[in-house]
């Protein structure tokens, strides 16, 4: 190696800034927008299969949103301090942009619930339409947060914010199936054996998109990768912590492996048809999908700087 | 006349390595143990009897295009007139994101007062017409501090006759410490290039 001469006698590494309670934040509004998302989908649909999912993920979607930032006030130093946010924004920060939609998605997401759980269907349709992109926007952007700090070769690629979307999704319809399951298996006694039919074929159809969106994840996780390792020498450091570094076994071992192609083939192989095999899938797909946010914060800004 | 537009300048072929600069820093700026605005790095090179020490002194560059001002929610850290960039301390909420933007990791959370710092020139001594603590410890007088638009100062003079560097120039910052005669593996990043590995960073978590 080059520089096996060379010894650091001093020098001063600070403290990481960015714990895991960034990383906590960016899993709950990803698992929020994922289930606004499959929302809106249910009722734009309007078929009347669709409605329990529909309703299910209509009040996951805020409630999970009104967690997320709590992590976030946690994080600071200065707690009481989080107004000066609202008060002195500055719109070349993509915190900015993030108050301000964190404070109008859940309102916008309560909305819609009520909307929906009154069953005033044109409402719910026109607020849906009006709040994807909302809800794109406020898990997005939480990409343009790495992706704009310049320093950290790991965070800044355009494809970032992509990344975090799709991988958001997957997350989403995980905890969907996961609970659309334990409604199927325990509160839906009632239901005719027909319905109780069609219930679970959606849960089957819910868990193979999640399948098709883990495919697109890989695709992007491996296109950044490759960019990664063929850029400049900072970037060839990030690519090769998380491949062969300290962060490869969270990386390839849990994130790929048990998060990615595991789900993948329990859904898409002969198990596809067991409500247990895709339950399973769906939990370790959000295991995956946390482990990648734990690999990017962490794992961005682990590689020293000077 | 020009606007100012204060700099730094450390004259390598004068250091000595022998940290006043850090000193002077800390007792300044009451800086708090394990966190520091201004140090030394030192690195050794080459295989023993045939080693030679570098030193370079870092502190926060005051970028003229600086990624922590752009980055800041509340705008906090911003650049003054002079080019100085400063943080309001009672306005920063300490979200630790301008530290993460920051390439040169010169900025800290003040572990008493729970706010980010980092080194401004220091800015009150600057405004009464003194030196930063730094320059005025040096011994060797390595570190020139002055006005880089006034072609009298002698800063200007030194920067209009000397080649020099500064860190990271493929950030985009326009950084306004600049260096002349330091060793290219000092100024580069040869910790990540000696263990990209980086086993420490897991310990500095602090959850």
């Amino acid at each position: 190696m080059e520089n096996s001469d060379v010894n650091v006698i001093y020098s001063v590494q600070h403290q990481l800034p960015l714990v895991m309670y960034i990383g906590q934040y960016f899993f709950f509004t990803g698992l929020s927008a994922g289930s606004f998302v499959i929302s809106v989908i249910a009722t734009l649909l309007g078929r009347k299969e669709f409605k329990p999912i529909g309703k299910i993920t209509a009040i996951l979607a805020p409630i999970l949103l009104i967690i997320a930032p709590i992590n976030l006030i946690a994080d600071l130093e200065q707690p009481l301090r989080f107004w000066h946010l609202f008060v002195y924004y500055n719109w070349t920060s993509p915190i900015t942009y993030g108050s301000f939609l964190l404070t109008a998605y859940p309102i916008m997401g309560i909305i819609y619930a009520v909307m929906v759980y009154t069953d005033r269907q044109k409402a719910a349709k026109i607020l849906g339409i009006l709040g994807i992109p909302l809800a794109i926007s406020v898990h997005g952007y939480t990409g343009f947060i790495l992706a704009l700090a310049k320093a950290r070769a790991l965070w800044n690629t355009a494809a970032m914010p992509t990344i975090f979307l799709v991988s958001a999704m997957v997350s989403g319809i995980g905890l969907v199936v996961i609970i659309a399951a334990a409604r199927w298996k325990w509160f839906d006694k009632k239901a005719t054996p027909e319905d109780r039919r069609k219930d679970k074929r959606l849960i089957l159809q819910l868990a193979q998109f999640m399948a098709y969106i883990i495919m697109l994840d890989l695709f992007l996780i491996v296109s950044d990768i490759l960019v990664l390792l063929t850029a400049h020498s900072d970037a060839y450091q990030a690519g090769m912590l998380i491949l062969t570094g300290n962060f490869a076994p969270l990386f390839l071992g849990v994130e790929i492996f048990l998060g990615s192609i595991v789900p993948m083939v329990l859904v898409l192989g002969p198990t596809r048809y067991s409500l247990r095999a895709i339950v399973i899938a769906s939990i370790l797909v959000n295991i995956g999908v946390y482990a990648m946010r734990f690999v990017m914060v962490i794992g961005g800004q682990s590689i020293p700087l000077s | 006349m020009a606007k100012k537009r204060y700099a730094m300048l450390i004259d390598m072929r004068r250091c000595i390595g022998c940290h006043a600069c850090t000193v002077a820093c800390k007792a300044e700026n009451a800086v708090p143990l394990e966190v520091n605005a201004t140090w030394l790095k030192i690195i050794e090179k080459g295989k023993y009897p045939d080693t030679r020490r570098y030193f370079l002194p870092r502190m926060c560059n005051n970028c003229t295009d600086a990624i922590c001002a752009r980055n800041c929610p509340t705008q906090a850290t911003y650049k003054r007139d002079d080019g100085i960039v400063v943080v309001d301390q009672h306005r920063c909420i300490g979200c630790k994101y301008c530290i993460a933007s920051c390439p040169y990791d010169v900025r800290f959370i003040n572990p008493l007062k729970n706010i980010v710092q980092k080194c401004y020139f220091c800015v009150h001594r600057v405004e009464s017409g003194l030196v930063p603590a730094c320059v005025e410890s040096c011994p060797t007088r390595a570190m020139i501090f002055g006005d880089k638009n006034d072609s009298k100062s002698e800063i200007a003079q030194m920067l209009a006759t000397n080649a020099t560097e500064v860190l990271k120039q493929e950030m985009e910052t326009d950084p306004q410490v600049f260096y002349i005669d330091a060793d290219e593996t000092v100024m580069s990043n040869v910790e990540k290039k000696i263990n990209y590995r980086a086993e420490s960073s897991l310990i500095k978590l602090r959850l």
